[in-house]
Parts: C-alpha cells; sequence; structure tokens
C-alpha cells in the first residue's frame, strides 16, 4: 500500500458545514475537514506517489495531468464556494499529515479569518478585453486628411500615406489600451474589489485577438446582476472592444492574506 | 448537516483551461505545506507551463 499524504483545496470557518460525502477531488478521491479552533480546512488523502514532491514537480509540467488536476481541484472549491464562506488555498498545496494540516491552520487562524470576512457572500467576475481587429481604425480628431494633391512623387505619396497609417495604428492601440483602463476603472468601483491578472498570451488561450484586460472583480452575490448589466454597458457599447464575462468563481483572486505574495 | 455539496463537473467543462490556471497558479491564501513547492518554484512551474502549452499547440 502507498504512502498518503494530505492534498488541500480551500479553508473554510469551523463551524457548521455542508456533508462533503458527494464531493469527490483530486484523482477522485474523497473529500473531508481538518479542523482547528477558530478555522478548517477541505482536504483529501492522496497517493504520495502521485502527490509528493518529486511526483508533484512532474506531474506539474505534464499539461494533462494539470488540466484534471486543476478540474477536480476547481471541482471541490466551487461546490464548497456556492455553500459556504470559502477562502481557496494556492493550487498543489500538500502536508504530510492532519496534525501538520492543525499546525498550519493554528498559525494561519486570525490572517485567514480576515480573509474570509472579507470574501463573505462574494462571488468572483472575470472580464476579459479583446482590441476587435475586425473594427475600422479609429481616426484621430483633426488627423489623417488624405490629401491628392499634396504629395509630388508616388514614393513621397506611398511614404506619406504609410506614415499616416501608422500613426493611425498606435493612435488606436493607445486608444484601446486607455478604453480597456476606463472599463476597469468603472467595473471595479461598483464591485467590492478588483484586479487584473497579466494578460494572456494568444497561444495559451487560442484567441488571437490582442488581450487589452484580464480583470477580476469580487462582487456581492445580491449584485451579480446588476454587475453583469454593467460589463454589458460599458464593454459591449464599445465598438472596438469585444468583452468576455466569465463566472461566477470561487474567489480565488481575492482569497489572500497580506503576507502573500 | 446543512445541505449537501454536488459535484461541479459538467460546469467545469466550458471553463476555459487558461482562465482557471490565471486563478489556481497565481492567487490564493499560501500556506507553505510540507511538500508544497516553493512560491518561486510555482512561477518556475508557470513559465514552465506556458512554453509547454505553447509546444503542444504549436505541434497539434
Amino acid at each position: 500500500v502507498a504512502d498518503t499524504v494530505v492534498y488541500l483545496y480551500a479553508l473554510v470557518r469551523p463551524g457548521v458545514v455542508p456533508d462533503l460525502s458527494p464531493l469527490r477531488g483530486v484523482s477522485g478521491t474523497a473529500v473531508r475537514l481538518v479542523r482547528d479552533d477558530r478555522l478548517a480546512c477541505l482536504v483529501s488523502d492522496v497517493d504520495e506517489d502521485e502527490f509528493g514532491e518529486t511526483a508533484l514537480r512532474t506531474n506539474l509540467e505534464d499539461l494533462r495531468w494539470l488540466e484534471r488536476a486543476a478540474r477536480e481541484h476547481d471541482a471541490v472549491v466551487a461546490a464548497a464556494a456556492r455553500e459556504m464562506c470559502t477562502a481557496p488555498l494556492r493550487f498543489a498545496t500538500v502536508c504530510r499529515d492532519d496534525a501538520s494540516v492543525r499546525a498550519r491552520l493554528h498559525v494561519l487562524g486570525p490572517q485567514a479569518a480576515a480573509v474570509l470576512d472579507r470574501i463573505d457572500g462574494c462571488d468572483e467576475w472575470g472580464v476579459k478585453l479583446y482590441a476587435d481587429p475586425s473594427s475600422p481604425v479609429p481616426v484621430p480628431a483633426g488627423g489623417s486628411v488624405v490629401d491628392e494633391h499634396g504629395a509630388t512623387g508616388s514614393g513621397t505619396a506611398y511614404l506619406m500615406q504609410r506614415r499616416r497609417e501608422l500613426a493611425d495604428r498606435a493612435f488606436a492601440v493607445e486608444q484601446d489600451a486607455r478604453a480597456a483602463d476606463d472599463v476597469f476603472a468603472v467595473l471595479a468601483e461598483s464591485a467590492v474589489a478588483a484586479r487584473r491578472h497579466r494578460l494572456q498570451d494568444p497561444q495559451l488561450s487560442g484567441d488571437q485577438r490582442p488581450m487589452l484586460l484580464n480583470g477580476a472583480f469580487l462582487v456581492r452575490r445580491g449584485d451579480a446582476d446588476s454587475f453583469r448589466a454593467l460589463v454589458h454597458a460599458v464593454a459591449y457599447g464599445r465598438r472596438s472592444i469585444a468583452a468576455v464575462l466569465t463566472g461566477p468563481w470561487a474567489p480565488y483572486s481575492f482569497a489572500s492574506t497580506e503576507q502573500d505574495p | 448537516v446543512t445541505a449537501t455539496l454536488e459535484p461541479t463537473s459538467v460546469r467545469n467543462t466550458a471553463t476555459s483551461l487558461v482562465d482557471l490556471l490565471d486563478r489556481l497558479l497565481g492567487t490564493g491564501v499560501v500556506l507553505n505545506g510540507d511538500i508544497t513547492l516553493s512560491l518561486s518554484g510555482v512561477d518556475l512551474v508557470t513559465i514552465k507551463l506556458n512554453a509547454l502549452i505553447s509546444s503542444v499547440r504549436e505541434a497539434t
């Protein structure tokens, strides 16, 4: 029989916790609770052969393993977040045994309580903005007027035309960046908290449009409908920008203590 | 017991892996587990992962 280690998903308050028995975690394992006085943690017992330090390093670089584990991890966190205040832990947190988990919960207690208070009653929504390449390049005010008589030789005309095109494109990029900043600011104002994730590499996302914003917003559950309406109003209303709304997510992007990077 | 948690496999099939990894690899409360990778280790994994996914995409 292989040794087992303890895989950790998320922190919850130690009070009344729903029945966890229908849940299946990473690698199909059962999900259970480890409690301290002030804090509890959703965990699974997993094989050290798969989640021990050496195995984990190898497995995290195997895209198929990573995708499966990430989805299984999220399934537990998302199910918990729907029923109770849940602070996700960073992916692939593994401890030796329950005693080790409890010792860490004890140390983390006060900071974790503050995190749980901050995210209580909220979901995370993702808003991704892209420049829409099919939209016409906007022309700067008072700019680009084609003057058929101004240019003399055809070479000069070509160069002037080319220079204007480059200037227009630069202007469009600047406009898009400013529009994304505006959208982020407006949405952030109506959210409990907001942050920007790193822009996604088109090679990773498979979306070739230039990404302008990869935003995450912490929104009270009761405000979800008005937040979505606001996304439509401010983002979908802009011709040159395409918006994608994702969620609701467990509050991953907002579950961090002051010590966390 | 107040409620029963239901599995969420259906919802997750629609979630893009990249959106999920933005959240799983870069966020969340850090509890330094015995086996948990160091933070710089996680960054390293993210970078390697980017290269990995790129190569997978190029190959298909």
